[in-house]
């Protein structure tokens, strides 16, 4: 796996912690430096900042003679000063971008193996996860929950320091001028501080109401959308109007309650700032009279103040964003704590493939939840190439018996062996490259449908590989009508497969795997003459040479199975070929007559006529 | 195509702003006209204060402080301070006002959208995918009127902040404002090139990220095809790609971000470094006090912002002008089927129903009807029957007049029904749909969307007489049980029965029903044929029949294939002819006895479709 190795890839589950400002940390990890130097340069770039306003108060002192020019004529000393000016810039804004390049380079990176991570991490998880777990679900954490952290990790692990340092320098600076004045500065600030938290944390409440309004209102949209045909069948468009303008006006109603809030804080906040400021300059002004400070810091200060008090206004909004990151690290971590289905551990390690033995001993299971058993007590025995038909009506047991075959779940109870060792000693990766599963209805990718056929094969396949597994599935003349043949992509440019065309895809991807054991889902009773023909030909060509197990409902598709399995309620209630069964009274004698007796009944009802 | 994408597409179009389109933007205005007068006045207000502080800072140093006046100083900070409370007031006003103006438009446009569907006919909403008519109303109503408010406040402030600085720079020098204005071309272009090189960058992440999402939404839907084929290390192979991607992209948007800034700095550094040299040679013949250097070097700030500012406010104003062109459109698509000038009130459907050589087509040259023909008794019970893409569902619609046909003649009670107005003949017609389509609300309001005035008693009698009723008291608050968006908290039997209910306390004069195919339990089958029987008695129904039961029970069955007629009489006419009839049925009793002796795939659906 040569992904694991690099650097987009990283374990997450090192970052699982009860303390969630730690496991962030460690979710940094290998980055935790470059966030250092992001701080470091940051720092650099203030402290230009903050000498820019030095040397213009320098060179203020000077034009006013307050001090001597540094470099002798004040002509030198002036071209010096305006070179310095440049100098600092170029400083201040090198390192300024220096630091945001960093920050966002460990944003984007920790972020990108996030992805990667999770993208793995949830394939790997068992079925009984995925069963469990709505797909929407899954999807929302893995995109706005990672975003959120990924705003984090360029936003806030950044933006504190940013302000903190704003603020140290920046303090330092003016204590430099002036300890008195320093402190006269930031006599506001801790109350700046507290009301602007106070007001974002108010301010994301009403947010979330607002957001919520706009996603009922989009629900009421939608639902009006897509069922304009039952809107305009009772003429209800008088009434739909009324309903998405109670839920419009709502919405327009809590979007003014979060604008007057805006319209309060700012303003108040600009006074509360603006106020520390002018206190701050007419004591700066006064100190300046009285010769306490020369003419030239009063600039200076000027300057420097801006970046002490205003910063602090949006402290608030930092620290109320860093509670949705963590709130969305634990969601995150709730998937990252599932536990892995392992793929590659197993005792034994055949080289070539299996021959295909399986026996059932006494094997049950259940889920983890249920206390029931699904499946009981089953045994019987197929030898390799042989054709298994398993029989019954919904909930048998008879799909949940052919997923434990490649594991998707593990038996409960009693033993699976497949050429004589135990399937829980097989590496699963292993076991299920010598199974291949034909569904009714097979999922298919939005991708070519030539990726389609040769997905998972694990090698590159030839084009005339592929055609030559097409028209064994009866396929290929089928693709030859797409827009862009085995080029076309499923489910664009309306190109739809119907559920024997995708059986059929599934066919021919199966046909190039070819595995050693083979599961059919074999219900074709819903398509037509026409195409079961084709599909019962690719079918048995499928078959041959491989051990198979078919999951059928009716007679005919299973009579020439080597053994058939009746089941009900989970147990094996009948076990025998076609005449064995027949000549028993049971099941599937029960069965065979009833589809009998329904082909008389049609038989009396048309000659009726 | 996604609807993700689509969004995406459409968001990322620009138009240049015509003449046409900004006098209906302001249309848009019209009614609130004080409003905006009002936001643009604060806002131009508050950009002016902004610059007249540092005039004050001015007078400040140099009358205050440079003349060792303290009076002077207080009272500087006297006007500062009283303007500073002048200014927190407009602040007040400009955010109260842009932003309330703001939402009022977003739900003027809304409104406006929104009614304007409910006329569409159905045709437009064939045409047009549901996400993209949410997109209309939803986000780019959003984008007109933040573009007509804050990006309106944002360029007003702009030009207030420039033209401002520009006066009072060339107040105090005029010559050296002159050099400081060399600047703003160039600031101009690196602003609208930086832009333009984000914005790309910014589109391939989003792009990018669309993917990715698309990705996670494939692989955990099809996990057990990706299990079963073992390609999991693959795929992890090819989502790495993705992310790269998304990597590369938003990596290099936020560095182009980054660097945007200190290179607008490092060029007004070289104006600042004039300001001191130039100022600093002028202070020697004392034109030039410390005050003066001060100001100019904040005006340089207040340039700078605004001139940056204006570059993003246009990007997004073309995008914007695009939105409210793509709202223009919607708004002025003419409703293909309305009433006609002096169309009259049906005064009853209960009347004779005649289809004269109808035809019909969605497209030119593509009919789905030819030449109808087909008349209908009052009471008398019609099933549809034929092959799915035969036309049955055409018919319903020309009948609902979702459509009107495109040569023939509709008649009721002998009278074209063009001659009708739309209302009339919609709200006597009940529609039960294949897949029933609930809204958000209570299992009460959903019936009572048959007839608004409907009393409790009159919800319970029509729950009763459909066979929903039994199971509606089994949920913890019976009618008032909510049934979840879309009614997705409801098995689609009990949809179904919701569906008739509804339909029948809508006492409707003429019924349509298309027969559900999905499958559903026994005990909610027989429900549902109950319940729709109820629904029949009497009325003129046209059934799009699936069931044996439905279609023997009509009075006349009509087998459509092509859009024509091929077979129509009674089910034992039809049978005798041993025709197209005759072979539907066989293959539709075949399974439904399948089903009924419980041997048939659970799943399936009926043949007959």
């Amino acid at each position: 796996m040569s992904i694991a190795a690099n650097s987009t890839y990283f374990d997450f589950r090192k970052a699982l912690s009860k303390n969630r400002l730690a496991g962030m940390l460690r979710m940094m990890s290998g980055y935790r430096m470059a966030y250092v130097a992001a701080n470091l340069t940051l720092a650099v770039s203030s402290l230009a900042k903050t000498a820019t306003y030095l040397l213009l108060r320098n060179f203020a002192d000077t034009v006013t003679g307050h001090t001597q020019p540094f470099a002798g004529s004040l002509a030198a000393t002036l071209i010096w000063i305006a070179l310095g000016f440049v100098a600092l810039a170029l400083v201040e804004g090198g390192f300024a971008f220096l630091s945001s390049r960093l920050a966002s380079f460990s944003a984007e990176n920790i972020t990108r193996r996030l992805r990667n991570f999770l993208f793995d991490h949830i394939q790997r998880l068992p079925f009984s996860y995925h069963s469990r777990t709505p797909t929407g679900d899954l999807i929302e954490r893995v995109t706005s929950d990672v975003d959120s952290v990924r705003t984090f990790f360029n936003d806030q692990a950044i933006g504190v320091g940013r302000i903190v340092l704003l603020f140290v320098i920046n303090f330092a600076a003016i204590w430099s001028l002036s300890w008195k004045l320093a402190l006269a500065s930031v006599a506001v600030v801790p109350v700046i501080v507290a009301v602007s938290v106070w007001f974002f944390k108010k301010v994301s409440d009403a947010y979330e109401a607002y957001q919520e309004q706009e996603a009922k209102l989009s629900t009421t949209l939608q639902e009006n959308l897509t069922g304009v045909r039952v809107v305009k069948a009772f003429a209800r468009q008088d009434f739909e109007k009324t309903k998405f303008e109670q839920d419009n006006w709502e919405k327009f109603r809590r979007g003014k309650k979060l604008l007057k809030m805006h319209s309060l804080f700012w303003p108040l906040s600009d006074i509360l700032c603006g106020f520390q400021m002018l206190g701050g300059f007419v004591f700066a002004g006064i100190l300046a009279v009285h010769g306490e400070i020369t003419i030239g810091t009063y600039p200076a200060y000027v300057g420097l103040v801006v970046w002490l008090i205003w910063p602090m206004r949006n402290l608030g909004r930092i620290i109320v964003n860093t509670s949705t990151g963590l709130v969305s690290y634990d969601r995150l971590m709730e998937i990252v704590k599932q536990e892995r289905e392992p793929l590659t551990e197993g005792r034994v390690r055949p080289d070539g493939p299996a021959r295909g033995e399986i026996v059932f001993e006494d094997v049950s299971f259940q889920y983890d939840d249920g206390n029931s058993d699904v499946v009981r007590n089953v045994s019987f025995r197929v030898r390799p190439g042989q054709s298994v038909a398993l029989m019954g009506s919904t909930g048998s047991g008879k799909t949940t018996l052919v997923n434990l075959l490649p594991r998707f779940y593990d038996y409960t109870g009693g033993r699976i062996l497949l050429d004589g060792v135990e399937l829980k000693d097989y590496p699963r990766a292993w076991l299920r490259a010598q199974i291949g599963i034909v569904e009714q209805e097979p999922f298919l990718f939005s991708r070519s449908i030539r990726e389609n056929i040769t997905y998972g094969v694990g090698r590159d396949v030839p084009q005339e590989e592929v055609e030559a597994a097409a028209r064994a599935a009866a396929i290929h003349e089928a693709i030859l009508t797409f827009p862009e043949g085995y080029n076309t992509i499923v489910g664009e440019k309306g190109v739809t497969l119907s559920g024997g065309q995708k059986q059929r895809v599934a066919i021919a991807r199966t046909l190039l795997k070819n595995p050693r054991i083979l599961i059919l889902d074999d219900s074709t009773s819903s398509v037509d003459t026409e195409t079961e023909a084709e599909i019962r030909a690719a079918l048995n060509r499928l078959m041959e040479n491989r051990t198979t197990f078919i999951i059928a409902h009716r007679i005919q598709s299973v009579m020439n199975a080597d053994l058939i399995v009746v089941m009900d309620k989970g147990e094996v209630v009948q076990i025998g070929t076609h005449a064995e069964l027949l000549a028993q009274d049971g099941m599937y004698r029960k069965i065979y007559e009833i589809q009998t007796r329904i082909e008389e009944e049609l038989e009396q009802e048309i000659r009726a006529f | 195509m996604s609807d993700e994408l689509i969004e995406l597409e459409e968001e990322e179009h620009t138009s240049p702003l015509t003449g046409e389109t900004f006098r209906r933007i302001l249309g848009l205005l019209k009614p609130h006209w004080r409003w905006m007068v009002g936001f643009l006045l604060t806002i131009a207000l508050t950009a002016g204060l902004d610059a007249l502080f540092t005039y004050i800072n001015r007078g400040l140093i140099d009358e205050g402080i440079g003349r060792g006046s303290i009076p002077t100083i207080w009272r500087y900070a006297a006007y500062y301070g009283s303007l500073q409370l002048v200014q927190a007031g407009l602040v007040f006003g400009f955010i109260y006002l842009a932003g309330i103006l703001g939402e009022r438009i977003q739900y003027d446009i809304r409104k406006a959208l929104f009614n304007h569907l409910q006329d569409l006919s159905l045709s437009f909403y064939s045409q047009n995918a549901v996400g993209r008519l949410m997109a209309r109303v939803t986000s780019d109503s959003g984008r007109v009127s933040s573009l007509m408010t804050w990006g309106l406040l944002d360029v007003t402030w702009a030009v207030v902040s420039v033209i401002s600085s520009v006066a009072f720079m060339l107040a105090i020098n005029w010559k050296l404002a002159l050099i400081v204005f060399s600047i703003i071309p160039i600031l101009l272009l690196i602003a609208v090139n930086f832009r333009k090189k984000i914005l790309v960058e910014f589109r391939k992440s989003r792009r990018a990220n669309s993917k990715i999402t698309g990705e996670y939404n494939q692989n955990i839907q099809g996990v057990r095809v990706v299990k079963a084929l073992g390609r999991e290390d693959e795929n992890l192979r090819e989502f790495a790609r993705l992310t790269d991607d998304m990597f590369r992209a938003s990596f290099r948007a936020a560095w182009l971000s980054a660097l945007f800034l200190p290179t607008v700095q490092i060029v007004s550094a070289f104006a600042l470094g004039a300001i001191v040299w130039y100022g600093g040679m002028q202070s020697l013949t004392a034109t030039f006090s410390v005050g003066d250097i001060h100001a100019f070097v904040s005006y340089l700030t207040f340039m700078i912002w605004p001139v940056q500012d204006l570059a993003r406010v246009y990007a997004e104003m073309q995008h914007a002008v695009a939105s409210a062109e793509r709202i223009f459109t919607l708004l002025d698509t003419p409703p293909e089927v309305r009433d006609r000038p002096g169309a009259l009130p049906a005064p009853t459907l209960r009347g004779v129903i005649e289809f004269d050589h109808v035809s019909f087509a969605y497209e030119d040259g593509k009919p789905v009807i030819q030449d109808f023909n087909l008349r209908v008794e009052p009471g008398e019970a019609v099933a549809l029957v034929g092959e799915t893409g035969g036309g049955k569902t055409t018919i319903v619609n020309l009948l609902c007049r979702f459509y009107e046909p495109t040569a023939g003649v509709i008649r009721i009670n002998g009278r074209d029904y063009r001659e009708y107005t739309l209302e009339s003949i919609q709200s006597r017609i009940g529609v039960v749909l294949q897949t029933p389509h609930l809204f958000s609300g209570t299992i009460r309001e959903n019936l009572r969307y048959g007839r608004l005035d409907a009393t409790d008693e009159e919800i319970e009698a029509a729950a009763r007489l459909a066979g929903a009723h039994d199971f509606i008291v089994t949920f913890e608050k019976g009618y008032d049980q909510p049934v979840g968006e879309g009614g997705n908290l409801l098995s689609v039997g009990q949809k179904q029965l919701i569906s008739i209910a509804r339909a029948v306390l809508a006492n409707p004069e003429i019924l349509i029903l298309d027969e559900a195919t999905s499958s559903v339990d026994t005990l909610t089958e027989a429900l549902i044929q109950r319940g729709m029987e109820a629904l029949m008695a009497g009325r003129t129904s046209f059934v799009i029949a699936h069931r044996l039961s439905t279609i023997k029970r009509a009075d006349r069955i009509v087998v459509i294939e092509g859009g024509r007629i091929v077979e129509s009489g009674t089910h034992a006419e039809l049978l005798r002819r041993r025709g197209h009839y005759y072979r539907l049925y066989t293959r539709q009793f075949k399974f439904e006895k399948e089903q009924a002796y419980g041997v048939a795939a659970p799943s399936a659906v009926p043949v007959i479709k």
